[in-house]
């Protein structure tokens, strides 16, 4: 230990805090984890890294009245354990989640109790030392795991959204506040997610989605493109996440898939082309597990017809994003809750 | 203990509720105008019409009037409460079968009952603590929700038949019966 840590470490009241976190707990402000305390000179810290007015409304809940400022917003990151530049990313964040119709009804209520799934590129992914790499959706990083947890800790605090009360999670999904990811632009042969969400190549952009829940498709031993694809449409095509006639499906893609496609001339849109195209179930198949669609509008269906999963080929119904170790050839099928907007919102610029 | 730690519930959350109140009822339902508003959740607006059909069989209703909340999660559309008021002299409401459906038909019940409409609102059982959320939210944490047995959406006809059967005195009571009277 360095001479300067050791004399940290000292001044330091372990004590305190200690009584300070049990505090916290006592008060029923946290996710069931410690949280910081937040005080004016902290919040005071984080707010020196907006532009933003204070009182802004940020969030709102217009079905419980509730509102959340830019403030609000700071007293969360805090306490979710953020550094003070983190501020605009969480900001970012909340714009984008503000496009969601899914954050905007009942999403944060829903027994399905998803998560926001926050994608995050451009050049402050490396300014803030976002993960974008081996163990992506795992823990380790501090702006990965504490920015979504800071959305959680606002939902929580101030829209009042508490489980077992107004949050009403059936078994609500591993992780359900650290599901924030870095794209790792650089091992990937293609534009960015913010691109294809309308924002400028090499521009900071934040992603978000509602999301409940992620599945593996191990896929290393690969000979031919095709395989992998018909594994992602057979996943993607898995009846158990069928709700409703078309979903979205976001797709979190290993650097060394997206290379053999590459490498297949394909380019992003014609991998979501083909999956779009061929991941779908037969009528019989979901009548077997008591998912028949034929009670719409153009039904009944024949025993072979194939219900296609996507709505259309739009990165919208079909995000794919570039991120993870490629040391072994794994991806993952990320279901959305409702819909994506299919927009990415900028991240303010630090104004310090 | 907290001096100087902010209270994270405090700047976010809105004036607390004022005190809500129970319309004033009818004596009965003989002659009214009933307004069935269900939510678009699957079955929601099979039991409210079996529970209209009741209401109408043997209560003395004259009139059903069925309408459809579009966004079951979202306050109703000021339109839609324009609307009810003026065709309808009692709503029913429901049915509540979700996370936020069903708090969102309780806080939908309490703003009718303040204008002065009376209503009965039908959430299930699985969402009894939800709906006391949102009626404490919304001041009025003593709101006599009806609650019906989970789940609904995948019941047959003739469950539903039987359902509102059962459930057609319960709205036909709250729908009649003064606050005070009712708990007695």
């Amino acid at each position: 230990m360095s001479e300067g840590a050791a004399r940290a470490t000292t001044d330091l009241d372990p004590v305190a805090a200690r009584a300070v976190t049990e505090y916290l707990f006592e008060q029923g402000w946290t996710d069931g984890l410690p949280a910081v305390p937040a005080t004016d000179d902290a919040v005071a810290e984080f707010l020196a890294h907006t532009s933003r007015d204070e009182d802004e409304i940020i969030a709102r809940l217009p079905q419980l009245g509730r509102e959340a400022t830019v403030r609000d917003a700071a007293t969360a990151a805090v306490m979710a354990g953020c550094r003070p530049e983190y501020l605009p990313v969480v900001l970012a964040v909340w714009d984008a989640l503000a496009l969601e119709r899914s954050a905007q009804g009942g999403g944060w209520q829903s027994t399905s109790g998803p998560a926001p799934f926050v994608i995050v590129n451009g050049p402050i992914r490396h300014r803030l030392g976002i993960n974008s790499t081996g163990g992506v959706l795992g823990p380790g990083f501090r702006p990965n795991a504490t920015i979504p947890r800071a959305v959680g800790l606002t939902v929580r605090n101030s829209f009042g959204v508490v489980p077992h009360a107004l949050e009403q999670a059936t078994q609500g999904i591993p992780g359900r506040w650290t599901m924030l990811i870095g794209e790792d632009e650089e091992h990937s042969p293609w534009e960015p997610l913010s691109v294809d969400g309308g924002l400028a190549p090499g521009q900071d952009g934040v992603t978000a989605m509602l999301v409940r829940t992620s599945e593996f498709v191990d896929n290393r031993h690969f000979h031919a493109p095709e395989e992998v694809l018909r594994d992602f449409a057979d996943t993607i095509a898995r009846s158990g996440s069928w709700l409703f006639r078309h979903s979205a499906v976001a797709l979190v893609m290993n650097p060394d898939h997206a290379r053999i496609f590459t490498e297949a001339g394909m380019s992003k849109q014609d991998v979501r082309e083909w999956l779009v195209a061929h991941a779908g179930r037969t009528e019989e198949h979901l009548a077997a597990v008591g998912k028949s669609l034929g009670h719409l509008p153009e039904g009944p269906f024949p025993p072979d017809h194939v219900h296609p999963v996507f709505a259309d080929a739009t990165p919208a119904s079909l995000p794919i994003v570039v991120a993870g170790s490629r040391n072994a050839a794994m991806s993952m099928v990320v279901r959305v809750f409702s819909t994506w907007s299919g927009t990415a919102v900028p991240v303010e610029t630090a104004t310090m | 203990m907290g001096v100087g730690i902010i209270d994270p519930t405090r700047s976010g959350a809105t004036p607390a509720a004022s005190r809500a109140s129970d319309a004033p009822r009818p004596d009965s339902l003989h002659g009214l105008r009933v307004g069935l508003l269900e939510n678009g959740k699957r079955n929601a607006a099979a039991v409210l019409d079996a529970v209209g059909a009741e209401l109408s069989g043997r209560h003395g209703a004259e009139q059903l009037v069925p309408r459809t909340k579009h966004q079951f999660a979202m306050p109703l559309p000021d339109e839609l409460v324009e609307e009810l008021t003026g065709i309808c002299d009692v709503v029913v409401i429901g049915v509540g079968d979700c996370g936020s459906c069903s708090a969102s038909a309780v806080a939908d019940g309490i703003r009718l009952e303040n204008i002065g409409l009376p209503t009965a609102v039908i959430c299930t059982d699985a969402f009894a603590q939800t709906s006391a959320a949102m009626a404490e939210l919304q001041g009025d944490p003593e709101h006599p929700y009806l609650l019906t047995e989970h789940p609904i959406a995948n019941l047959g006809a003739g469950s539903i038949a039987a359902r509102a059967g059962d459930l057609a005195d319960r709205v036909a009571r709250r729908l009649t019966t003064a606050r005070a009277a009712e708990v007695a």
